[in-house]
């Protein structure tokens, strides 16, 4: 486990003891606690990007908790998000699962499972982030392909043969070559293998590399 | 009059010949007329009486006859059953005298030294002229008549002693002794048997001497012959009967009364030309085994000459029958005639006056029946050419009064219809067709009331008509007057005056019925009179008051009004009304105000009339809607209270997440403490605050407890006598948004009037807010098209009743019993109370909740409370 100081679990709820109270038991594990009284609030001093995780009470006046989820999902952030819910709002806490919150925990709880939740979040956070930075790395390196190497990168990547795409592209084999030998330098992959996953994750049809 | 027209009349000779047709009638009618009255009459008596007579002669007879032949057989059946009555009382008398003579003295006593030795044939003594000692005096006084013998024979019935009283000997058959038939010991023995061929009686009695020794018997010998039986019916008056005995199987005459007229020997047949023979049997004298008869002879001739005598008494009568039958029928023909006598007179008299018919000359000595009839013929004639010729005039004006009523019926304005007694419309005028828009041919032949009157009219039209025939027939002013509802063939209905006149024709019915359409003056009386009434009625203050402020007119409600602002009709308002009354003749519209006086509110409208230069002012007395306000204002207070408490399902659920809160934090901080001293982490101060804050998490738990308590606790309950449409208008009031939110209407169907109660409001309400909670809960289950609620009240009897019916899902045949237990509840967050505390609430109250459900019906409750005894009619305003 490896707790980089920029992670924070950012805490969302009305009641004031609750808020104190989840931050001195999450600190008590060292982890960095931000608490907000509101959505509104919260909403106010976060920006995209941040790394941590979300501890959302359902239950709020102003903007409610699921509300809250909907327009983090709209500005395209992908904060986990754990919900807290009261005795018997299980049916909030499904409609929250839907809508891509990572867990879902009831009030009152077991220290341990909280933490664990939260510790998972974090996880989750960081492979999304990790994913994340490989996305825009492979981008960048697809952007300096000529649109003839793309298209032989496609086909190589198909599991097509070199004579193949020749014939198809209507080209010699030996430029077939020279162009795949190109792609795999611009792409920096040291294997076809290497070469089919970056297609992959630049896809978005793979979630972890 | 009118005879005087006519040629003067026929005279009444000239007739005659037409009467008469043929000759041999004219013969017999010349006699006929000629004959006076009482004359004929005493010839027809006479001949019916003749006539009468024969016939009963004939008839008569043979009736009298036959009764007479029966009559006689009775009586010679009496006479002959008499005669053998004479016979046998005469044989008991010989067994009398038996008796006596054996069980006498003297034959004990003469008896007492003699000693009988039993011999084969003893020699009996023999005593002829004198009888002999054991005979006591009895025998010598009533020497006996005929020619008997007396016995004595021993047991053996051997003769030993005999007394022959007259010069007859002894019959030879008993010279071998006495048979044992006779010699039965202590019995007197009586039988009539044939000895030598006769009849003989033989009685016999034991015999015994002094000492009770038995000697044998004494035994009387009688022969029955002529003398016997001539004894034997001494003393009955015989109408020339005689007697015999016969043998039966012989039909022989063995003995007769009269031996020279029925000679003993003789055969019963050989008589029977000259005699009526009765025959009986004779009764069985003791052991005879011989059958006679006893007959009774009567000459023929004796009974002819009976029979005959009846017949002439009869016949006898039967003329004087005839006679004063000729007699009385002669005296009533007499009289009739001299009756009609009269009135013939009198009728030519009246002929003569009045018709000037001519004398027709009777005569004292004629028939005056043939006369009147001669005469009567020749007056009908002459009364049916007048008649002929009054029918003819009658007709001419007939034509011209018809010509006149179909003119008057045509222009009449008012709907003229004739009926015939059935009610059937026979006849109708132009203003009747287009009135009632259907044409002459459709109406004709139906029936008025069925086809022109509106349903609930026909009954008072059927009336009308009793009430004119009544009228009618007591001579009053024949005519039935009512107001109906007429129907057009087109359905439409319009008000109607009628007037009904029976018609009485030739025995036969019918009813004119003039009608006229009232619509409009009906409608214009119905306008003015609610017109008039407007103002003066209303409850309300109304005052009209010039633009100087003068009250011109007040009506009763507004003395109260006037008389507050010191004031009344004729002078002037306060200047602060009078104001308002110069604001509302400015403006456009009414000016409403608001003015206490004393403790009533009352609301004023200040409306102009420009066009009269007035101003109205409606007044409304508001005490009781502000007060009601006011009241309900401070009520749906209460109400808020008790629901929160009642619904505890709903606090339970809110109370629960409240307390999460204090507790998770609770948690929270001492986990996070534990973490921190476990691993050595944690400040001193940082604990301590944390602790803190354990603390004061508690006490914010221990605090919610408290105010749970708080709310749940009791309230002493508070009873006013209230308005039940009230409460439930309240309630209504409290759940109109959230009905609204479910696009569920609720509609309150109320007993008019209002029912008073006499309840704890707070707790009613809450009864009936859970109920129509419930409702709506049941009502989000089916699409809000479907969703019905309705809210009754009801008075029944001394009960009010309030019913809540949802047309939901209905409620389960098998949750219909737990509905009323705690905590049953179908809902997430049901808490199952509201039902019970209902029941409890309106048990309190001393009253009833029940619920019903009709399958995919929805649900019924349906609430009973007793009414308050008096009804308060300000509280009953509240409402
Ligand atoms: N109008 C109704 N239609 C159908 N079910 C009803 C209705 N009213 C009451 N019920 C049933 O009765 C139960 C008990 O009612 P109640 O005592 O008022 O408790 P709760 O507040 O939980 O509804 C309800 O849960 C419901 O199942
Ligand atoms: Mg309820």
């Amino acid at each position: 486990m490896n707790s980089e100081p920029t992670r924070t679990v950012f805490v969302v709820d009305d009641d004031q003891a609750m808020r104190s109270s989840l931050k001195w038991l999450i600190e008590s594990i060292g982890m960095q606690v931000k608490t907000y009284g509101s959505a509104d609030e919260f909403l106010n001093s976060y920006f995209p990007g941040r790394a941590g995780c979300l501890l959302l009470d359902v239950r709020m006046p102003g903007m409610s908790g699921l509300e809250l989820q909907a327009h983090l999902a709209r500005d395209d952030s992908r904060l986990p998000i754990i919900i807290i819910t009261g005795h018997g709002d299980v049916s909030m806490a499904v409609k929250a699962m839907k809508s891509g919150a990572v867990d879902f925990i009831e009030k009152p709880f077991h220290d341990e499972d909280l933490l664990t939740s939260i510790r998972n979040a974090l996880e989750f956070d960081e492979k999304q982030r990790v994913l994340q930075s490989q996305r825009a790395e492979i981008a960048l390196r697809l952007a300096t392909l000529t649109p003839r190497e793309h298209e032989v990168m496609d086909m190589v990547t198909d599991g097509r043969a070199n004579k193949e795409i020749a014939t198809v592209l209507g080209v010699s084999a030996k430029t077939v070559e020279a162009h795949r030998a190109r792609v795999m330098d611009k792409m920096r992959a040291r294997s076809l293998a290497q070469l089919v996953r970056m297609v992959l994750v630049a896809g978005g049809n793979l979630q972890s590399p | 009059m009118l005879f005087h027209a006519e040629p003067g009349p026929a005279s009444l000779t000239d007739t005659n010949v037409t009467v008469n047709s043929t000759p041999a009638k004219h013969v017999f009618y010349r006699f006929f007329r000629r004959v006076p009255m009482p004359v004929i009459s005493i010839l027809v008596g006479l001949a019916v009486g003749l006539a009468v007579w024969g016939v009963l002669d004939r008839i008569q007879g043979q009736a009298i006859k036959k009764i007479a032949d029966k009559e006689l057989q009775t009586q010679l059946d009496r006479q002959a059953r008499e005669s053998l009555i004479r016979f046998d009382q005469y044989l008991k008398n010989y067994v009398t005298t038996v008796r006596l003579l054996a069980n006498h003295r003297s034959l004990a006593e003469y008896l007492e030294p003699r000693f009988w030795l039993p011999q084969k044939a003893p020699k009996p003594i023999v005593y002829r002229e004198s009888p002999p000692s054991w005979l006591n005096d009895f025998i010598k006084r009533n020497a006996l008549s005929v020619h008997s013998h007396i016995l004595l024979v021993d047991t053996r019935g051997h003769i030993r002693e005999v007394y022959q009283s007259g010069n007859m000997e002894l019959p030879q058959a008993l010279n071998q002794g006495v048979g044992e038939k006779l010699m039965d010991a202590g019995k007197v023995r009586t039988v009539v048997t044939r000895l030598d061929g006769w009849p003989y009686l033989l009685v016999s009695d034991v015999a015994e001497d002094m000492d009770g020794y038995r000697m044998g018997n004494l035994v009387m010998v009688v022969p029955i012959n002529d003398t016997f039986l001539a004894a034997s019916q001494r003393g009955l008056s015989s109408v020339h009967a005689a007697v015999a005995l016969v043998d039966v199987d012989e039909q022989q005459i063995l003995a007769s009364i009269d031996p020279e007229l029925l000679s003993p020997g003789t055969r019963l047949s050989e008589w029977r030309d000259l005699y009526l023979i009765t025959t009986r049997p004779l009764p069985e004298y003791g052991g005879t085994d011989w059958n006679l008869l006893f007959a009774t002879f009567i000459p023929h001739h004796s009974v002819k000459k009976m029979s005959s005598r009846v017949r002439n008494f009869e016949r006898q009568q039967r003329v004087r029958a005839a006679f004063a039958y000729i007699l009385v029928f002669t005296l009533v023909i007499y009289l009739v005639s001299a009756r009609l006598n009269k009135v013939l007179k009198r009728m030519v008299g009246f002929s003569r006056r009045a018709l000037g018919i001519e004398h027709p000359g009777f005569k004292r000595g004629a028939n005056q029946l043939v006369l009147l009839d001669e005469w009567s013929q020749h007056f009908a004639q002459l009364v049916l050419k007048a008649r002929e010729e009054m029918s003819r005039k009658h007709a001419i004006e007939m034509r011209a009064s018809e010509a006149l009523k179909a003119a008057i019926m045509e222009a009449s304005l008012d709907s003229i219809v004739t009926l015939n007694r059935k009610g059937e419309i026979i006849d109708l005028n132009p203003t009747a067709e287009r009135t009632l828009a259907l044409t002459r041919d459709q109406a004709i032949g139906g029936s008025f009331s069925k086809l022109f009157l509106a349903a609930d009219g026909r009954r008072h039209f059927l009336g009308l008509l009793k009430d004119s025939r009544r009228a009618r027939r007591e001579g009053r002013i024949s005519q039935a007057r009512g107001q109906l509802t007429a129907r057009r063939a087109d359905g439409s209905e319009f008000p109607v005056e009628l007037s009904i006149v029976p018609i009485q024709l030739n025995d036969r019915s019918f009813y004119t019925i003039y009608m006229h359409d009232i619509t409009n003056r009906k409608e214009a009386e119905q306008e003015i009179k609610s017109l008039a009434r407007f103002a003066g009625e209303s409850p309300n203050p109304i005052l009209r008051v010039n633009p100087s402020g003068l009250v011109v007119y007040a009506n009763t409600a507004g003395a109260p009004l006037l008389a507050a602002w010191g004031t009344q009709e004729g002078d002037l308002l306060p200047a602060e009304q009078t104001e308002e009354v110069g604001k509302a003749l400015e403006g456009e519209h009414s000016i409403e105000r608001e003015t206490t006086i004393g403790n009533q509110i009352y609301s004023l409208l200040f409306t102009p009339i420009r066009e009269l230069g007035y101003v109205n002012i409606y007044g409304r007395d508001i005490t009781a809607v502000r007060h009601a306000e006011q009241e309900a204002r401070r009520h749906q207070a209460d109400l808020v209270h008790v629901c929160r408490l009642s619904t505890m399902g709903e606090v339970a659920t809110g109370m629960a997440h409240e307390l999460n809160q204090p507790l998770a934090a609770i948690v929270n901080f001492a986990n996070g403490c534990s973490r921190r001293l476990q691993s050595n982490l944690g400040q001193r101060q940082a604990l301590v605050d944390a602790m803190g804050q354990i603390a004061t998490q508690a006490q914010r738990a221990g605090e919610i407890i408290r105010r749970l308590r708080a709310l749940v606790g009791k309230q002493p309950p508070i009873r006013s006598e209230v308005d039940l449409n009230h409460l439930v208008r309240e309630v209504h009031s409290f759940v109109e948004f959230d009905a609204g939110k479910m696009d569920c209407t609720i509609e309150l169907d109320l007993e008019p009037g209002g029912i008073s109660v006499d309840v704890d409001l707070v707790q009613i309400e809450q009864v009936l807010l859970n109920l129509v909670r419930n409702a709506l809960d049941a009502l989000q289950e089916v699409p809000p098209t479907a969703r019905h609620l309705v809210v009754r009240t009801r008075s029944v009897g001394d009960a009010a009743e309030v019913v809540v019916q949802d047309s939901g899902p209905g409620i389960e045949p098998e949750r219909m019993q737990s509905l009323f237990e705690p905590f049953f509840t179908t809902k997430v967050s049901g808490m199952g109370m509201g039902l019970p505390i209902s029941q409890t609430i309106l048990q309190d109250h001393g009253g009833s909740i029940r619920a019903e459900s009709v399958p995919h019906g929805g649900a019924v409750f349906l609430i009973r409370l007793p009414v308050a005894p008096t009804v308060q009619p300000s509280l009953a305003a509240v409402g």
